[in-house]
């Protein structure tokens, strides 16, 4: 038997299959235990928690499902996400400034998104093809970044260059958004289009269909040519390289997808709540979108649409079960508001740390692997030698 | 020619999305409809205001006025239809009207004056538009401030 046959030696443990299997279904194990805990001391009524949870599908689900296509393309977790929410935003407080309610008010809003999101797309993609390998990190500074160029749009550009009229919009000095803009005229109308009320629960057929559409689109964009072009960079960008493909613009490309998705997400997230708040509306959505997403089982480099609903159901079922099971557990409900933030940013932390661990391992396996075929084609050479 | 032809469905693409965009602004636009049961008078003639008048539109009753009542009701759209259960007097038998009526896009906020419309008087007539009335404000709201309404996550919230 060579020596370098076997992949692993006898002072190492092989991992089972089912060692594998539990430990990529961690995250969403864990979830499943503490929703499991907290859901029967927290009393709600399972009507209400059932209604909740599909509010919640309804309305994050799409902008979730924004994420898959940069982590097809190896990029990682999009955070900068956050620059597509940011143009729904300006979609929608122009759209409220020149009365357009319902869903004409939703489609013309995406349209304005739409533009923006593609400029910021490919801003952002740019950058992130210079800096290959933190594209993560890279994407989260640069939320920031356009953040801070929001605000001066909103705030300063928005009533003096950009015109606005209502005065339910502007602030009282004259230029700038409001804190809050409504969307009262606007609210649920995707979700009342076409609603059924199966026994108690309110279920917004509409807003499931058009994020059953997003699903098959994504099913059919990785069958297409270009879906197979950012799969094979996310594999490997060299032989995608050597391949023929070009890297940058693919990587580009999928970013783009992914920040246009994101706008057209936040808006419908939006027409749901019915009203935004215009300096922090974005800001945390980046986070919970991937703590979410994260939950539901997905990696850093693997993401499929079955995580994005589990991610959905267990994050929101603890966020929905846990400031009330903390308040019966401490007395203060806000232990269990803190344990949700706590939760969110620590699956983040946790799903970063698994993929940096596996990464290494993989590497150290492959130099282990290949330390053990040199091995083996000297001992072969010493043995023709001999011969 | 294969990028002569690929500029060319962009640019149809480009129209399809523009076209999309002004039907929306067409469409969409909102406004709201007051509707006044109130004493006009017009070129020196008096139209005394009914006794009740019930509005309906889309099926829904939205205003059930008095005399010297005011009503509201949001729309979508140019064309505003609504059905008027009006009684002239305390005791009579109401009678029923279909109204369609086209609102003038630049108006958010329209007062109908009913007993005009029924007398069937022209548009300037029974139509004005509604101004807010300008309110003292104090710079007091910031950019990032207090008070921010929004879910567990500070995105939105209820109004």
């Amino acid at each position: 038997m060579k020596a370098g046959s076997n992949k692993y030696t006898t002072s190492e443990k092989k991992p089972t299959a089912f060692g594998t299997i539990l430990r990529q279904a961690s995250v969403p194990l864990m979830f499943i235990i503490i929703c499991a805990f907290c859901i029967p001391i927290a009393g709600l009524s399972p009507s209400y928690l059932a209604n909740e949870i599909v509010t919640r599908m309804g309305r994050n689900s799409f902008l979730i499902l924004s994420l898959l296509i940069p982590i097809m393309a190896g990029m990682g977790l999009n955070f900068g996400m956050t620059l597509g929410a940011m143009a729904g935003e300006i979609g929608l407080i122009l759209v409220s400034d020149w009365q357009i309610v319902g869903i004409p008010g939703m489609v013309l809003a995406a349209i304005i998104s739409v533009p923006i999101s593609i400029l910021l797309g490919i801003f952002c993609g740019k950058i992130l093809n210079k800096a290959k390998g933190r594209e993560m990190i890279t994407s989260y500074i640069m939320s920031f970044f356009i953040n801070g160029i929001y605000q001066l749009v909103v705030l300063y550009l928005m009533g003096s260059v950009i015109p606005i009229k209502h005065s339910s919009i502007k602030l009282p000095r004259g230029y700038g958004i409001r804190n809050t803009v409504s969307l009262l005229n606007m609210r649920q109308k995707l979700d009342n289009l076409i609603a059924i009320n199966v026994s108690g629960i309110k279920i917004p057929v509409m807003t499931f269909i058009v994020i059953g559409i997003l699903c098959l689109f994504i099913i059919w964009f990785r069958k297409t040519k270009l879906g197979q072009d950012m799969r094979a960079v996310g594999q490997d960008m060299e032989v995608a390289r050597d391949a023929g493909i070009d890297v940058e613009r693919t990587r580009i490309i999928s970013i783009v997808m992914s920040t246009v998705l994101a706008g057209i997400g936040m808006i419908i997230y939006l027409q749901n709540m019915g009203n935004i708040a215009t300096y922090s509306s974005h800001s945390q959505i980046g986070m919970f979108c991937i703590a979410a997403l994260l939950v539901g089982g997905a990696s850093v480099d693997r993401a499929s649409i079955g995580n994005v609903f589990l991610g959905v159901i267990l994050f929101h079922t603890m966020f929905i079960v846990a400031p009330r099971a903390g308040a019966y557990i401490t007395g203060d409900s806000m232990i269990g508001e803190y344990f949700r933030v706590f939760v969110s940013y620590a699956v983040i932390t946790l799903a970063l740390v698994m993929y940096e661990t596996n990464k290494r391992r993989a590497k150290s396996e492959s130099s282990r692997e290949l330390r053990a075929q040199q091995d083996a084609d000297e001992a072969n050479a010493a043995g023709k030698e001999n011969v | 020619m294969r990028s002569k032809r690929q500029i060319l469905f962009r640019a149809g693409a480009l129209l399809i999305v523009l076209l999309i965009a002004a039907v929306m602004f067409i469409i969409g636009r909102g406004h709201t409809v007051y509707f006044d049961n109130k004493t006009a008078e017009y070129n020196g003639q008096e139209y005394e205001a009914f006794h009740k008048v019930v509005v309906t539109v889309d099926g829904e009753q939205v205003s059930k006025l008095g005399k010297r009542d005011r009503g509201m009701a949001d729309t979508m759209g140019q064309n505003f239809v609504m059905t008027l259960e009006i009684t002239d007097e305390k005791g009579a038998q109401p009678h029923s009207h279909k109204v369609s009526m086209s609102l003038p896009y630049s108006m958010d906020g329209i007062i109908i004056n009913i007993p005009e419309l029924m007398a069937g008087l022209p548009a300037d007539a029974y139509l004005s538009e509604f101004v807010v009335a300008p309110v003292e404000e104090t710079e007091s709201e910031t950019a990032e401030g207090e008070d921010e309404l929004g879910d567990e996550f500070g995105i939105g919230g209820d109004v």
